[in-house]
């Protein structure tokens, strides 16, 4: 596939996953290793006092050899979310963050009001900011504004597995910030969804659940590998002209009992 | 004097403590970071930063996330 620069570093894979929700953390390095996503998504929690600072999920992790991109998961202001963030860059070595801010328990739909206070702090802070937010055209314009070089829309509310709810909107986003790098960010159910992601000019596709939860989940990291480089090729292939008659595809010259007169 | 670390009550037998101090005495290892009052602390500032009474510290690590 053809190399992908997001913010400063370049990728063959145009697949982000998460590290969540997986039945057991063998499944889980399986199942990243077989999606060849070379970004991963990691969280910061409360840590049980007495375990000297011994982490097996981030051991794994480190193994994987993959950019780690730290999220803000369960903030529910631009406070949390900036002091989050600060601690996110300390202990994973890195200025990137997927910015969330929750506004609404539930749907988990961001608020997009504290995503772009929030923003600007982090940004000023020297963070690459790659904030989840809404299809919001508005509030896109308002991110890049700020500097963001990468937006990540929703297709749907995280975890629901419903899909892209309105291409349109994605679609209209793309239109309008051609070079920024846009991905896709919660929703996703199935490969088709990422690859429908990718036929809409999305850069790339970040998802969780729809591998962690599925029956297979290493089965299906796979699956939506091969779904992100068909959407990939497909986008940059062009589809062609819709109709709304047919048109044979098969020569119609030569073919035998032809009716000619009727 | 009594702290809250990571949403529990804690006492000490002092009226001084470092987050440095604090982390050692409760077995906090390497890979954390700290908020104090829901404000960041550097690692290179824990041996300066003095805990008062009634407190709220949060120390985190990595999970998994989405």
């Amino acid at each position: 596939m053809d190399l992908w620069q997001l913010e400063d570093k370049t990728f063959d894979s145009r697949l982000m996953i998460g590290s969540a929700l997986y039945p057991s953390p063998k499944i889980m390095e399986d199942s990243i290793r077989a999606s060849g996503a070379q970004i991963v998504t990691v969280a910061l929690r409360r840590q049980a006092a007495g375990e000297g600072g011994k982490n097996p999920f981030w051991e794994l992790i480190k193994e994987l050899n993959i950019t780690v991109l730290p999220n803000t998961a369960g903030c529910h202001t631009a406070k949390e979310a900036i002091t989050t963030a600060m601690m996110a860059r300390e202990v994973f070595e890195t200025n990137w963050i997927k910015l969330e801010v929750i506004g609404n328990q539930y749907n988990l739909q961001p608020d997009p009001f504290a995503l772009v206070e929030a923003t600007k702090v982090l940004i000023d802070e020297g963070f690459r900011v790659l904030p989840y937010m809404t299809d919001d055209l508005v509030l896109a314009q308002r991110l890049a504004d700020l500097g963001c070089t990468t937006l990540m829309p929703w297709g749907s509310p995280i975890g629901s597995g419903r899909g892209l709810m309105n291409p349109y909107n994605l679609k209209t986003i793309r239109k309008q910030f051609p070079n920024l790098n846009l991905i896709v960010d919660a929703g996703i159910g199935k490969p088709s969804d990422a690859i429908e992601a990718m036929e809409l000019g999305f850069d790339g596709v970040l998802l969780n659940s729809a591998v962690a939860l599925a029956q297979e989940p290493v089965m299906m990291a796979e699956a939506f590998k091969h779904a992100l480089i068909a959407g990939r090729l497909s986008y940059r292939a062009g589809r062609m002209q819709e109709r709304d008659m047919a048109s044979p595809s098969t020569p119609t010259v030569g073919t035998p009992f032809w009716h000619q007169f009727k | 004097m009594t702290i809250s670390v990571n949403g529990e009550l804690k006492t000490f037998k002092t009226d001084k403590l470092t987050v440095e101090e604090l982390l050692k005495a409760m077995n906090f290892g390497k890979g954390i970071a700290v908020a104090l009052n829901e404000t960041f602390v550097m690692k290179s500032k824990y041996h300066e930063t003095n805990i008062s009474d009634g407190d709220r510290l949060d120390i985190l690590s990595p999970v998994q996330g989405g």
